[in-house]
């Protein structure tokens, strides 16, 4: 062994100290001096939700989610109207990859798709320069010549990873994922890094509208571990959307099991980008977040 | 004198682990995960195909089943085939269930080669109320789970109802009377001390990865588990406050293990003054101990005494 082994001594000895410790084992121990100068001192999270996003069928509503969309990139850009934020992150001679996830229980929501495009499109991006997609973006040809990316998935526990997240979203852009998955998939931040996206997304969006909070099975699905926290969480940030997606989804398990109850397996993917790739910010002392909307049940 | 004293110490330590281990490799000779894996006859996708009905309660199954095997299982359930490559499972065959107006079933077969792996990868995730199907059977949420001879199997509905309850238990029963003869437990298992043992706590596996699911060891894997390695990790109930943890692995040969404790003590308690026992950070035991082929460690005991009564217990068990 080249480095010194974490252990679950040194978890414990941060764990009386530390907020979340359990979940971010043993990436706590890796935060560098450095990186201070590396990120921005505060970065902006929006959630923003809205109670009658999904329908009586649990269908969203294409006008709530283009009305809290809205709401959301004006609060996340600091602009009067979307149109604004929208070309603060759009160019007309933008190619834009809008990266999804399409997992058949719990898929990125075709409204938001609809809602993505056409706002990219009233940037003045032509349609044939825009494509929405998940398996197959390495070898899709809008894809291959993106200048910006926007990455909208949903929030979910994940066997593996522990959780699914905008970081692990990326993780079709490189040919061999499972290649990514040692230790719980503790390095996908680094995919960030790759030619394909580096610099590239403009905009993150954890869909929180019908969070899964655990899994069971083979599939790590099933409906009573879902939902309707009516919710979408927007930063240019992934790992500062993804941390607080992460929060969500603990005080929900708090809530649902009577007690803390870490996720397994620990989803430190989230922290290793932070502490180890810098792609961003996972403390909740250094995400300014911003809750917009219906407050009931918000977790956070 | 103290230096002379804790010399002494050190030394009788050693005699005692060369003891353990001279007894273990007597002791555990027994049908191993080794022994077992050497046996597996391969099984083809008609083998499985067979063990599942074509239609249950007015569901019927629809187009073709799915196969995957550890290569392309990625294409069926993303990373969570990692836990199953894990298991070294061979094959599995996917049939999924229409009924007009109702949600789908789907049946996953998975043929793990040797029963240890079918009731390892059942171990994995065993919540849900216990079930009389197969061995162990489970159910929660619209899935039931159970495992039987070579093969660990799961049937979901898609939206559970009263009705899709009934259909899944009973597509479970059907599955389970077509294979034939049950499994034998790991016989790993025999190590565990029956006294204050929640049996449904218990997880067999190999690998460091699995390990760390289920109780946090290290990012790295200093225990040196592995394919051919074989462990069983399970929780008792002690004088604490904290469940204790009591983790037994069974190496290839002597040398592994005590290499392997050698790794775990220097990584994992670089400060203890008795070797292989160190009171930690949040004021409960860690005591590890090889015998033979084994190393045995108990995690999260209120006292040293009571992690050195556990261990004590496991090398009584034989």
């Amino acid at each position: 062994m080249k480095k010194r082994a974490i252990t679950r001594r040194d978890f414990l000895k941060k764990a009386a100290t530390l907020p979340l410790a359990g979940t971010f084992i043993p990436a706590i121990l890796e935060r560098k001096g450095k990186r201070k100068e590396q990120v921005p001192t505060k970065v902006r999270v929006v959630l923003v939700r809205e109670k009658d996003v999904l329908d009586e069928k649990g269908k969203p509503r294409y006008e709530v989610i283009e009305r809290i969309m809205d709401e959301g990139v004006c609060a996340l850009f600091g602009t009067s109207n979307a149109r604004e934020a929208w070309r603060q992150m759009i160019k007309a001679d933008d190619v834009v990859g809008i990266k999804t996830n399409v997992w058949n229980y719990l898929p990125t929501p075709k409204e938001l798709e609809d809602y993505l495009k056409k706002r990219v499109m009233e940037c003045g991006v032509p349609e044939e320069k825009i494509a929405i997609a998940d398996r197959g973006v390495l070898n899709h040809p809008v894809f291959q010549r993106a200048t910006a990316l926007i990455n909208a998935r949903p929030a979910r526990t994940h066997h593996w990873s522990g959780m699914g997240t905008c970081i692990k979203n990326y993780i079709q852009f490189v040919p061999r994922p499972y290649e990514w998955h040692a230790d719980a998939c503790a390095d996908l931040g680094k995919i960030w890094f790759l030619p394909e996206v580096k610099g590239k997304t403009r905009l993150n969006i954890l869909v929180m509208l019908t969070p899964l909070f655990h899994g069971i099975g083979p599939h790590h699905f099933s409906k009573e571990y879902i939902w309707p926290y009516c919710g979408l969480i927007l930063s240019q940030d992934p790992v500062a959307a993804d941390a607080t997606g992460l929060r969500i989804l603990l005080a929900r398990r708090k809530e649902y099991f009577g007690k803390e109850r870490p996720l397994q397996p620990a989803p430190h993917h989230i922290f290793y980008a932070d502490t180890r790739h810098h792609l961003g910010v996972s403390s909740s002392e250094r995400i300014e977040l911003i809750k917009l909307g219906w407050q009931d049940g918000i977790l956070i | 004198m103290l230096f002379n004293l804790r010399r002494k110490l050190f030394s009788l330590i050693f005699i005692l682990n060369l003891a353990f281990v001279f007894l273990g490799g007597m002791m555990t000779e027994s049908r191993d995960y080794l022994s077992e894996k050497s046996k597996i006859k391969p099984l083809t996708a008609a083998d499985l195909k067979k063990l599942v009905p074509e239609n249950i309660s007015g569901w019927k199954a629809v187009s073709e089943d799915q196969v995957f095997d550890p290569e392309t299982i990625f294409n069926y359930i993303n990373g969570a085939g990692e836990v199953y490559r894990s298991y070294n499972f061979r094959l599995l065959i996917a049939r999924r269930f229409q009924k007009p107006e109702k949600p789908d079933l789907v049946v996953d077969l998975f043929d793990m080669g040797t029963s240890y792996e079918a009731f390892g990868v059942f171990t994995h995730d065993r919540e849900g109320e216990n079930v009389e199907i197969g061995q162990m059977g489970v159910y929660k949420g619209g899935l039931l789970s159970f495992w039987k001879n070579r093969f660990f199997v799961s049937v979901y509905a898609e939206d559970e109802t009263q009705e899709t309850k009934e259909a899944v238990l009973e597509l479970g029963r059907q599955i389970a009377l077509r294979i034939e003869t049950e499994g034998r437990l790991p016989d790993l298992l025999h190590f565990l001390p029956e006294a204050r043992l929640d049996r449904e706590t218990v997880c067999y596996f190999h690998t460091h990865h699995i390990l760390n699911y289920h109780f946090f060891i290290s990012d790295e894997n200093i225990l040196q588990l592995g394919p051919e390695t074989e462990a069983v990790l399970a929780q008792y109930k002690d004088s604490g406050r904290l469940p204790v943890f009591l983790l037994v692995v069974r190496y290839a040969d002597e040398n592994q293990a005590l290499y392997a404790w050698n790794v775990f003590c220097k990584n994992y308690m670089p400060d203890a003054r008795i070797p292989g026992e160190i009171k930690v950070e949040d004021g409960t035991w860690t005591v590890a101990k090889t015998r033979g082929r084994l190393l045995v460690a108990v995690f999260q005991a209120s006292t040293d005494l009571e992690a050195r009564s556990l261990i004590d217990n496991v090398l009584l068990e034989k």
